[in-house]
């Protein structure tokens, strides 16, 4: 029973390596580029948009969460490591104003999503809906693999999240704690986090390239011509394909 | 969320005058024993022994008690129920109702748990009764922190409740026109987007001016910066971080020792 | 003597082909109040912005020619230091406050922090500056509560206190009511009676005719007119290139022409037009 033991200690050693990483990161100048004045006045507004579209999503309950656009904004337009900031930041005043339990312990999670999505964009994967996609599924991933062990030894697997029911009837199944944590997050991000990534793709081609070119990464955008209604209808088809798998996934986990 | 720009509470008390980061040493210091003492009770000694005294400290009993019923005990409750039912532990069952069959043992196991988390939460709200913004900002600059970490957090917690409350605004059209619930996911969606997209490219494009306007007052500038604001740090102030310090070290050694 | 010389500028922001300022040479002595004339798109923001210096070092772009100011050259200068002789106050007001202060007050002092001003000096800095702008009663009160003429004159007391050899104000009153826009102006009369070096980008010419030593028009990035504001601002040469002129002067002209207005010179303001047609 060790294994479910909430243990904070965990927790606070993981914030510590995050923190030390950015240190690291800011400190060794690696990365003083990406923070312009630019960067940082984009980051309260990224944060305030994560907010405000995370509100109006859940007011007109839509089955997804949409909380980090801006977050994805900020990590595309100035690096992996500002990304990461304005996630971290983004959960931490969140959950300051509104209710911290719901949102410090999922600090970390936001926190790599704005790392993997700013190295997805580094790697050129936010040029096309196509390669926007790909970057929204390893978000999604990534997302589904650093909230299972906060589930786990936070919250004992049930956590204040809808989709907690999903993993307290997987558990009811007899399957594992952490399989069933890790089943319930890779149902559910991979949609959110892949129309996070189109959206937040679809507002910066909607800024003119004058204004993008003020922020320290505009070459991350620089389209290659595939920003067509053709590619958007094949993202979509893909999207679509992907919710079906996950049903798919869903029965197979409920019936075995 | 709120439409003040944070939980603080103007007031003159022993709690509001100690230095910031000692406030900050005080939350993490409850927060770390009650999650690492080895002893069952801890949680919920610290909640009667240290939070209810720190209260009267800082005069923000009121204030604390709306926050509380509002946020805190629904959270805690929430947490305590689902583990307590579904929490696999083996052990004297209490009672069963359809799949549901909470043990003893998990409902302790729960206990302890929500006791942890409503601690944690209240120890949070508490700095922030407590506390304004900018003086932990000030305190934390002075001590290291880069002053663009500082702009950054105020700024947010300007921009956000005024985003906020045009998002509101938005919602009550939405709902007056019945659109919020009755509708398809699609139509509301649609309904939405010529709302939310001038709300959000808006608030990008002022990012620019912004970026100007406080690169014309010195905002990159490589001097030694100054502040308005002097926060004290008194000698109890050092002693009390110390004390905290020493305890944290105590319950962690003391868990080492139990296993 | 010459505080600001610019010399051959010509400018390109990124992305575009044509230049947004062509060839301007200008000469700005210690104490001059100048007023830039011209339409949108002319190039007066960003001859602002170029004296300001963020102009090319925030915008990017390629400028060719000298810019100088208190003898520095801007190619040589970081941004940072630039600030420090050359400040910038524009259009939106809103857009001007920090967002990191909770009052007026900080709000002033938040250049002064930056800058590494002691605490004490720092005090006795923001409230002369406030009393000289009038707006010491806001000391308190949340920059976000004001009304825009209060905000503007935040901003420009924010930059005021930083005691720059150089203010340059990019339409200061664009988006002021006219309560705001008498506010705003009531401040800049101030800096204008106290001698300050003030580049001003402004249309509302019958307020340019009241402070500027000079008046400079700009159409399609070049400078098309430099001189006194009588002259500048009553030549025929503004109304055929679509510049927007006082309404005295466009009825005096109409007047001319029916022989009417008697004097070699056209008004500006309604004392000018009021006096000319008396006779």
């Amino acid at each position: 029973m060790e294994v479910i033991t909430q243990n904070i200690v965990y927790f606070a050693i993981a914030i510590a390596i995050m923190v030390l990483l950015f240190v690291w990161a800011y400190a060794s100048g690696r990365v003083q580029k990406d923070f312009s004045t630019m960067t940082w006045v984009l980051i309260p507004v990224a944060i305030a948009i994560n907010g405000v579209i995370g509100y109006i999503v859940g007011q007109i309950k839509l089955p997804v969460f949409l909380d980090s656009i801006g977050t994805v904004l900020v990590a595309v337009l100035c690096g992996p490591w500002a990304g990461a900031l304005t996630g971290a930041l983004s959960n931490f005043v969140i959950g300051m104003l509104t209710n911290p339990t719901d949102w410090w312990p999922w600090i970390p999670v936001a926190f790599f999503i704005g790392l993997v999505a700013g190295l997805c964009a580094n790697a050129g994967f936010f040029k096309s809906w196509w390669k926007v996609v790909v970057t929204g599924f390893l978000i999604a991933l990534t997302a589904a693999l650093v909230s299972t062990p906060i589930a786990v030894y936070f919250f004992g697997g049930i956590t204040s999240s809808g989709s907690s029911f999903i993993t307290a009837y997987l558990l009811q199944t007899g399957q594992g704690i952490i399989q069933s944590v890790f089943s319930t997050n890779f149902l559910v991000e991979p949609i959110d986090k892949i129309s996070t990534a189109m959206l937040a793709f679809a507002i910066i081609q909607g800024l003119s390239r004058r204004f993008v070119a003020r922020f320290p990464r505009p070459e991350n955008v620089q389209t290659d011509g595939g920003t067509s209604r053709t590619q958007l209808v094949i993202a979509l088809g893909v999207v679509v394909l992907l919710i079906l798998f996950s049903v798919f996934v869903l029965n197979r986990i409920i019936a075995g | 969320m709120h439409d003040r720009l944070s939980f603080y509470v103007p007031r003159d008390s022993i709690l509001h005058r100690l230095n910031p980061l000692t406030k900050l040493f005080l939350v993490f210091g409850l927060i770390l024993v009650s999650f690492i003492s080895p002893y069952y009770w801890t949680p919920h000694l610290l909640i009667l022994a240290g939070i209810i005294p720190l209260l009267f400290l800082g005069n923000v009993v009121r204030e604390y008690v709306g926050a509380m019923l509002r946020i805190i005990l629904p959270a805690t409750l929430f947490l305590f129920v689902m583990q307590a039912l579904f929490q696999p532990l083996e052990g004297t069952e209490l009672f069963r109702v359809g799949f549901l069959h909470p043990t003893l043992e998990s409902t302790m196991f729960a206990f302890r748990n929500a006791a942890r988390v409503f601690a944690m939460a209240s120890s949070f709200t508490i700095f922030l009764l407590t506390t304004h913004p900018r003086e932990l900002m000030t305190d934390l600059t002075r001590r290291g922190l880069p002053p663009q970490f500082a702009y950054v957090i105020i700024s947010t917690l300007q921009i956000l409740p005024q985003m906020h409350a045009k998002a509101q605004t938005i919602m009550a059209a939405q709902r007056s026109r019945g659109l919020d619930t009755q509708s398809t996911y699609l139509k509301r969606v649609g309904s939405l987007l010529p709302l939310v997209g001038p709300l959000v490219f808006g608030s990008l494009v002022e990012v620019e001016e912004r970026a100007i306007a406080i690169e014309a007052r010195g905002f990159t500038s490589t001097r030694a910066k100054t502040s308005l604001h002097e926060i004290p740090d008194t000698g109890s102030d050092k002693i009390l971080r110390w004390i905290l310090v020493l305890l944290v070290i105590a319950s962690f050694t003391l868990r080492l020792w139990q296993s | 003597m010459a505080i600001v010389n610019l010399q051959n500028v010509t400018y390109r922001y990124p992305f575009t082909e044509i230049p947004a300022l062509k060839n301007i040479h200008l000469k700005v002595n210690d104490g001059e109040f100048i007023a830039v004339i011209g339409a949108n798109g002319s190039g007066k923001s960003t001859l602002c912005y170029a004296l300001a210096g963020f102009v090319p070092h925030f915008f990017k772009g390629d400028l060719t020619g000298t810019v100088e100011v208190a003898g520095h050259d801007l190619s040589t200068s970081t941004l940072s230091d630039w600030v420090l002789n050359v400040g910038l106050a524009f259009q939106n007001p809103f857009n001007q406050i920090s967002g990191a202060k909770y009052t007026v007050f900080e709000e002033i002092a938040f250049g002064l922090e930056n800058i590494g001003v002691p605490r004490e000096e720092m005090k006795q800095r923001v409230e002369q500056a406030m009393s000289l702008t009038g707006i010491s009663n806001l000391a308190d009160r949340s920059p976000y509560s004001l009304s825009g003429g209060q905000q503007q004159r935040v901003a420009l007391t924010s930059i005021l206190v930083m005691q720059p050899k150089v203010l340059v104000l990019d339409e200061p009153t664009s988006q002021m009511d006219p309560v705001g826009t008498r506010e705003v102006f009531g401040v800049i009369r101030i800096l204008a009676e106290r001698g300050m070096t003030v580049i001003m980008a402004e249309h509302k010419v019958e307020w340019i005719a009241q402070f500027a030593d000079r008046v400079v028009a700009l159409h399609e990035g070049q400078l098309l007119l430099d001189g006194k504001p009588a002259e500048v601002l009553t030549s025929d040469l503004l109304p055929e290139k679509g510049f927007g002129i006082s309404r005295y002067t466009s009825a005096a002209r109409k007047a001319k022409d029916q022989g009417l207005w008697k004097k070699d010179r056209l008004p500006v303001t309604l004392e000018e037009a009021v006096e000319g047609f008396r006779r």
